[in-house]
């Protein structure tokens, strides 16, 4: 079984050869640590979103070295949303949203194209899509080659709201309760650029699977209530599912914190997967109990203290706690509960995946979901 | 009065229009600022809060419900300065060094003024001298730093080292929270408490400053 056949047979709930371990986000610095330690020659440091093309370039062969290096199952890229310098650590992107860059982790919106709904006649995002922004994931693809899994992530309508629409949280949200139709015209648009994108990221990179990307669960629960998610999100999540899967294409819904209230919707809207089964909102037992034959589940290995802080000895052991609990049955794959941030310590990233290798044999994903031998 | 009850179920119902309306009718009824204050606005907020704490509403309605209340305290607001109302207490609010997340600051920025506090919010990415010159400058009764990822979390004992440096750490009380933030946290990097959303925050708050 070779990767892309092993994480494919673990996102349709099979039981693959041995458990996928795959990595949605690793940080550009703790990527070029990784690479030192796997003897692999890279820059200096991370490059930023204005970097020329070469140094993307070679940042992305580094990538694809590391990946190997490190023996993973897929690779995931993201396309580039035409980000230019506007002055001290602001930028803009090609859809007219200016974020503040921070060091410590992704831009942040300060204003959008969209104030009112007024802006939204004559705005046109889809044509500014272009197959050129999609240049990282075709290298990516090309040079770790077909035998490898291909994740492409999307930011999903949420996201692209307020991220990018309405350069910001707060105003969406307050946009929920007071302008459901404006909401609505929000998220058409928003669809309609993440069909074009998902089309885009297929061309590119025939089956490909789709990361849709954006939190919705906060800590504690939700972050709009579940009957605003049934009304607003809901619908274009379903919509998006059903695209890619008229397409050929698995995908994937990612939020952090604690998403229990709508769990039974992402089934419902028939994603393949659910990642990344935060540590510390959502528990890997119960959550596999509740999924088991019906979602995937990627994730939940703590890189908020135990990637960062921990001892490789406590890595290796929570690793091979957490596929003992969530691959027997199938239908699970390995990733850390969020991403491998620039706090994560490079050795432990390395003890986790040689644990996930040595604990994931097809010794745990031949037995059923409750344990037993598969006979 | 009925205006009043009128004006805290308008804070309930998320209108801020109709807040500012009903306002100035209780004024005009001859309610003072600071009755309509603390019978109406404040009581409406505790309940926003209490309901945000058992799952009835979730943030947008928490922001929607903050903006009428608002809308209220914008009309009242100099009428209480002319009174010599004083608030409950003041709080210096800040998201800390290479942290631009805000929507929590903002939150609990909101849910504060609505429970009578004075709040100077400091926005996104303060620095540790930035959050020592806002302490000596607004002379605080509580400081309030929002972290949300566990990079930048560490710079809240930055904070409180700088404040220990310069003699104001005793003048302060520090309350800490955000996403990756627990209690065992707050209590490692010397902070007085540890509020786990924006209606725990009110709470800490007003437990920090009794006296």
């Amino acid at each position: 079984m070779n990767a892309r056949e092993r994480v494919m047979t673990a996102l349709e709930g099979g039981c693959p050869d041995r458990v996928p371990i795959v990595e949605p986000w690793i940080n550009q610095s703790v990527l070029v640590r990784l690479a030192e330690l796997l003897g692999i020659s890279s820059p200096a440091g991370p490059i930023d979103d204005q970097a020329l093309e070469e140094e993307r370039q070679e940042m992305m062969d580094v990538y694809c070295q590391v990946i190997e290096g490190l023996g993973l199952d897929a690779s995931a890229s993201r396309f580039l949303m035409g980000m230019s310098a506007i002055s001290g650590n602001l930028v803009r992107n090609k859809y007219g949203t200016t974020y503040q860059l921070s060091e410590h982790g992704s831009p942040l919106p300060v204003s959008g194209p969209i104030k009112k709904s007024e802006d939204l006649a004559g705005y046109d995002m889809v044509s500014k899509l272009d197959p050129d922004d999609f240049n990282e994931v075709r290298q990516v693809v090309a040079t770790c080659g077909p035998d490898l899994a291909h994740f492409v992530v999307v930011p999903c309508p949420f996201k692209i709201a307020w991220w990018l629409l309405r350069g910001g949280m707060q105003q969406l949200l307050m946009d929920f309760v007071r302008s459901p139709g404006f909401v609505h015209d929000l998220f058409r648009v928003a669809v309609e650029f993440c069909k074009r994108a998902i089309e885009l990221a297929s061309e590119v990179a025939p089956g490909v699977t789709i990361i849709l990307e954006g939190d919705i669960a906060a800590e504690r629960d939700l972050i709009v209530s579940p009957a605003h998610y049934r009304k607003f999100i809901h619908p274009y999540y379903e919509e998006l599912v059903t695209f890619s899967h008229r397409k050929g294409l698995k995908i994937v819904k990612h939020t952090d914190g604690n998403a229990w209230a709508i769990l039974d919707d992402m089934v419902a809207a028939g994603f393949d997967a659910f990642h990344p089964v935060q540590p510390q909102c959502m528990d890997i037992k119960k959550v596999k109990n509740h999924l088991a034959g019906r979602m995937c589940i990627i994730g939940n290995i703590d890189c908020r203290n135990l990637l960062p802080y921990g001892t490789e000895e406590e890595v290796k052991a929570s690793v091979r706690e957490t596929i003992a609990i969530a691959a027997p049955g199938g239908g699970y794959i390995i990733s850390s509960s969020n991403s491998i941030h620039p706090d994560v310590n490079p050795h432990n990233y390395l003890a986790m995946v040689e644990a996930a290798r040595r604990y994931g044999s097809s010794r745990w994903s031949s037995r059923t979901s409750k344990g037993e031998p598969r006979l | 009065m009925g205006t009043l009850e009128d004006v805290k179920q308008a804070v309930l119902g998320m209108v801020p229009e109709q807040v500012e309306k009903l306002v100035r009718k209780a004024l005009d009824e001859g309610a003072s600022a600071d009755q309509i204050m603390n019978e109406a606005l404040i009581p409406a907020m505790g309940v926003v809060g209490d309901e945000y704490e058992s799952g009835e509403r979730y943030v947008p309605e928490m922001l929607m419900s903050a903006e009428a209340m608002k809308s209220g305290m914008e009309v009242l607001r100099p009428l209480l300065t002319e009174q010599g109302v004083k608030p409950v207490a003041s709080v210096v609010m800040g998201t800390v060094e290479g942290d631009l997340h805000d929507i929590g600051l903002n939150l609990v920025s909101m849910m504060l003024e609505g429970s009578g506090f004075m709040v100077v919010n400091l926005g996104t990415d303060v620095s540790a001298a930035d959050f020592a010159s806002a302490v000596r400058a607004h002379k605080p009764e509580v400081l309030g730093m929002s972290a949300l990822l566990s990079t930048t979390m560490l710079q809240m004992k930055n904070v409180i080292e700088m404040l220990k440096d310069e003699g104001l750490r005793d003048r302060v009380k520090i309350m800490v929270g955000g996403a990756p933030v627990t209690q065992s946290y707050a209590e490692e990097v010397g902070a007085d408490g540890y509020a786990l959303d924006a209606a725990a925050a009110v709470k800490l708050a007003r437990r920090l400053v009794k006296p």
